[in-house]
């Protein structure tokens, strides 16, 4: 970790307040924007992902960190040019349909979203139609859906078929997950990955889309 | 000797205080009244606004709390389960406790291979054969989700496997108003008719609303259901403290029984004077795996916590948990959250207790775990029995016999030992006490192994009395229509 020492460990611990104080003192000091989101921002979620995949971390810290990253990037981000704006990939995420859970959801787009990715949350009770229509939208690379209830599984299919009815199962890897979802049924399926939970989603997301 | 008058003190764990319990259920109609909640099933909603509710623009329910004390009051205290024969069986009420299975478990443990595996609606069966077989499980649930029935008709089929398994009480998991239906009619089949049920009611249903304060238009269709016919229900949204809920157990309870408190409202609208069993499920959400944990600490200080408020409040029956485990084999950790959570339940007299019998967080069933919990409920049962003190469990006359028997005469020997062993002490079955030879020349078996075969001897042994032919050509002919 470099000259964003401080901005890093601010972001590590959560404190919001100095993180934002740290983020506009290296504008002000004149460091590029891109610099301090790689070096100072996305290095340190990097550094929290790591220490809670170790057990060093608790959700709600790793949250906090997440969240005060997102606080700096608001200061930052318009001073990007279009386009400049680095992600690790676009994920099309939602609860599917006849299913109104989304904690383990949330939780998933949160993490997603700290590690890096662009997230487009549809929410929940979420149709194969409505995925395929915002599929088209927003080109995602990844569509990732979740379920709780064991009878609203095969929506999961159903959102997959939608997909390549409309041509496009082949420009997107599913992601499933959800309490009754296993890997057996995610193959069962023909979808590309499942996850147990949102720090393995986070991994089987970079793998599917060979990062790291 | 001081003669006793007084019944016995049977040892009670209490948790909350008045002030505390009245803070809790203040703040709970403080959510209905001011914060609100989300009614997604419009026949529900048209009933709680003609009863007095509001919508607010924002298009929330504001729920006066005149309208849950109306409930409480019209809620019975006391539902009855009967047996599948007709017979009673669990007298929900005041500080009884019954202890059986959980729903909808993803994996099993297997008997044979001991490997975790996908469930079949075989380990339905042997679940229910195994229930009927142990003294001190009371009722079943499926403890599978198998993988090898028709998907949108999976609780009807667990619910015709259970059936064809056990003949003890049945808390059952439905998917909507259609499932719902034709389980009610298979339970029809076994009761004689649906009277018959409404008399003897031999099943609850078990549903959730979703924290905070949602209630989907399935949920409700079986709340309403089961209201209109008298079929026994309970709704505990999963208001685990950090996950749907507070991290804070007070709101999380708070939120939780704002919850169950609108599905009583509405199942009294529905159905006045339906037995309805209260209680949410206040567990908490790890906080680094983030599972909903089934071996916390939390969740029997707020179902103890609730009982106290049962006892202050609510003179409902109240639904709790129990017996389970976060460890993904039966193990030490197993034992002992498994233990914790069995006596606790017990001490501070939950009423009907569920989830006996899973491990990782409710996502795996064991059959040894059931067998170990089974005498692990009989070890609680020994010790909340308290300590008898009569004439005869003073026993001056045998010390004397004794004392004064000269050399060679000791208690063994005496017939006050004979007539009272039994009762006096705790015989365990399954929980060794063996001398170390012995225990070696059998075996040198830990309690995983010896669950184990416990396990296999009574579902290989225990005859279930079976249903009439007419119930099970009944059966068969509701599931030829629930192919797909």
């Amino acid at each position: 970790m470099s000259k964003f020492k401080q901005l890093n460990e601010a972001i590590i611990k959560g404190d919001m307040k100095l993180a934002v104080e740290q983020t506009q003192r290296a504008l002000d000091e004149g460091s590029n924007a891109q610099d301090i989101i790689d070096n100072g921002l996305i290095s340190a979620m990097d550094e929290v992902g790591e220490r809670f995949s170790k057990g060093l971390l608790f959700v709600p810290q790793m949250l906090r960190a997440a969240k005060t990253m997102q606080e700096c990037m608001k200061l930052v981000e318009p001073l990007l040019k279009e386009g400049d704006l680095t992600s690790k990939g676009k994920v099309l995420i939602g609860t599917v349909k006849g299913d109104l859970h989304d904690i383990g959801k949330n939780l998933v787009s949160m993490m997603m979203e700290g590690a890096g990715f662009t997230i487009t949350d549809l929410g929940v009770d979420v149709s194969p139609e409505k995925f395929v229509q915002k599929a088209l939208e927003v080109e995602p690379d990844i569509v990732a859906m979740s379920a709780l209830l064991s009878t609203t599984m095969p929506a999961m299919p159903k959102t997959i078929e939608a997909l390549q009815n409309a041509g496009i199962r082949n420009k997107v890897r599913v992601m499933i997950g959800g309490a009754p979802v296993t890997s057996k049924y995610a193959q069962e399926i023909n979808a590309d990955s499942y996850a147990a939970d949102a720090g393995s989603a986070v991994i089987a997301a970079k793998k599917l889309l060979g990062i790291s | 000797m001081q003669p006793i008058s007084t019944a016995n003190f049977q040892p009670r764990l209490k948790v909350l205080n008045r002030e505390q319990a009245l803070a809790i259920h203040n703040a709970a109609l403080e959510i209905l009244e001011k914060i609100g909640f989300q009614m997604e099933h419009k026949g529900a909603l048209e009933k709680l606004l003609s009863a007095g509710c509001k919508v607010f623009n924002d298009g929330r329910v504001r729920l006066p709390a005149y309208l849950v004390e109306e409930a409480l009051s019209s809620a019975p205290r006391q539902i009855t389960l009967y047996d599948q024969k007709g017979h009673e069986s669990m007298s929900l009420v005041g500080e009884t406790t019954f202890y059986g299975t959980g729903s909808d478990a993803t994996f099993t443990l297997d008997l044979e291979t001991g490997q975790r595996r996908r469930t079949v609606l075989k380990d339905v069966a042997n679940f229910a054969k195994l229930v009927d077989g142990l003294n001190n499980i009371d009722f079943n649930m499926s403890m599978a989700n198998p993988e090898d029935v028709p998907i949108e008709s999976i609780y009807i089929w667990v619910f015709a496997e259970m059936v064809r398994n056990t003949n003890k009480p049945i808390v059952f998991i439905a998917d909507s108003g259609r499932d719902i239906a034709k389980i009610w009619e298979i339970a029809c089949l076994i009761a004689g008719g649906e009277e018959e049920l409404q008399k003897r009611p031999f099943l609850l249903n078990y549903s959730e609303a979703i924290s905070p304060l949602r209630f989907p238009e399935n949920v409700m269709e079986k709340l309403i259901f089961c209201a209109e016919r008298k079929v026994p229900v309970c709704l505990p949204s999963g208001s685990n403290a950090g996950g749907g809920a507070p991290v804070t157990l007070a709101g999380a309870m708070a939120l939780g029984l704002a919850e169950n408190m609108v599905g009583l409202v509405v199942h009294q609208l529905a159905g006045k004077g339906s037995p309805f069993l209260f209680g949410p499920n206040v567990s908490t959400l790890d906080m680094k795996s983030s599972i909903v944990s089934y071996g916390c600490p939390e969740w029997s200080l707020s179902q103890a916590a609730l009982a106290d408020m049962r006892d202050e409040i609510y003179g409902l029956p109240i639904w709790a948990y129990a017996g389970a485990s976060d460890s993904k084999v039966m193990d030490a950790q197993a034992g002992a959250e498994a233990m914790f959570s069995i006596i606790t339940a017990m001490l501070s007299r939950t009423n009907l207790i569920h989830d006996v019998a899973f491990l990782e967080y409710g996502n795996t069933s064991s059959l040894e775990m059931l067998t170990m919990a089974d005498e692990l409920v009989a070890m609680s049962r020994f010790f909340t029995r308290g300590i008898p003190v009569t004439e005869e469990t003073l026993a001056l006359g045998a010390i004397e016999r004794v004392a004064s028997g000269g050399p060679g005469s000791i208690f063994l020997m005496d017939d006050h030992t004979f007539e009272n062993f039994m009762d006096a002490q705790f015989l365990p079955k399954l929980l060794d006490r063996s001398r170390y030879d012995s225990w070696e020349g059998c075996g040198a078996m830990d309690l995983y192994k010896r669950c184990n075969v416990e396990a296999r001897k009574i579902l290989a042994e225990h005859q279930v009395e079976p249903k009439s032919p007419q119930v099970l050509k009944g059966i068969d002919e509701i599931l030829k229509g629930c192919q797909k």
